[in-house]
């Protein structure tokens, strides 16, 4: 298990790839907070102010996790919010299907004709807590900006 | 334990950050909390154009009752063989653009009603503009769709397995 988690090229594969996945999701989110905040209120878990603030912070939580991610810094703290962000995403999708809600997921895009919230999405989004706890976790920090600020400190000294 | 830590330390920077870029952002571009509360997506129709109304459960009963009008469920197929709206139709959102040829066999002289499951949904109002663009005049949206129409005990049909 150390041994995958130290892995550098898992590590900068996986990095990359959640990077990545984030930054898209957040850009369809970010120029249109409204439209955002309909997907979300489509869940019936929340309304109002709260929801508008959700809809307000979480496209640039995603977007700073996504570029930190893809540089290499603060990369359990992104890790950790993404994993956490998956997580109640997830809940919020299979309560959904629960409650036999038809509607859009509004994860990547908000364009109402993208796919409707299915058991597929929750498969997807438990790979993606996976690959997220594992990001956490990992001990690599090979191509990263963090490792490369701490070798320019070093030979500062 | 010391990751964990690390994590949620690291976790409330970006928060805080993240949620002072989203203030700064959208209180310059006015959008979200500062653009008004939050409204249905607008409908692309060309200018000049009467957009496509939402009636009531009461207008749609009476539309229903006249005979003059032709309901439209752009939910999944699924769904609606599941059970509809007693002489609808269906034409899914998702299949619009591959279902052109079904557009022909809809009457002209109808008002056409689009639905879908009700307030947890958008397509009906997509259809709907889709619809209008598409050159039919007089289409309606019933928002409250299958849900409100089921509740009034009002007549459905289903599609026999």
């Amino acid at each position: 298990m150390k041994q995958i988690l130290a892995n550098d090229s898992l590590a900068l594969v996986a990095r990359t790839f959640l990077g990545f996945l984030f930054i898209v999701a957040s850009i369809d989110k970010i120029a249109d907070p409204v439209a955002f905040a309909n997907s979300i209120g489509n869940y019936k878990i929340m309304s109002g102010t709260l929801l508008m603030l959700f809809a307000t912070v979480l496209p640039w939580v995603e977007l700073l996790c996504g570029l930190c991610l893809l540089a290499g810094i603060l990369m359990r703290g992104s890790s950790f919010l993404l994993s956490s962000l998956l997580v109640v995403f997830t809940l919020a999708i299979i309560s959904a299907l629960l409650r036999g809600l038809d509607i859009t997921c509004g994860c990547f895009t908000q364009d109402p004709d993208a796919g409707k919230v299915g058991w597929m999405k929750v498969v997807e989004n438990t790979g993606l807590i996976f690959l997220g706890l594992f990001t956490l976790f990992s001990t690599s920090v090979k191509f990263s900006l963090q490792s490369y600020l701490a070798r320019q400190s070093v030979k500062r000294l | 334990m010391i990751t964990i830590r690390q994590g949620l330390r690291e976790g409330v920077f970006i928060v805080l950050t993240a949620g002072l870029l989203g203030f700064v952002f959208t209180m310059v571009m006015e959008r979200g909390l500062f653009a008004g509360p939050p409204k249905q997506p607008p409908m692309s129709v060309a200018s000049g154009e009467v957009p496509p109304a939402m009636i009531d459960i009461a207008e749609a009963q009476s539309l229903f009752e006249s005979g003059n009008a032709l309901f439209v469920d752009s939910r999944h197929e699924f769904d609606f063989k599941m059970g509809h709206i007693k002489g609808s139709v269906n034409l899914p959102l998702k299949d619009y653009d591959t279902r052109r040829d079904f557009l022909t066999t809809l009457p002209k002289d109808k008002v056409l009603i689009t639905y879908c499951d009700g307030a947890e949904c958008n397509s009906s109002i997509d259809l709907a503009s889709k619809l209008h663009q598409a050159g039919f005049s007089g289409v309606r949206i019933f928002f409250g769709g299958w849900s409100e129409w089921t509740s009034h005990n009002l007549p459905t049909e289903r599609v026999a397995q």
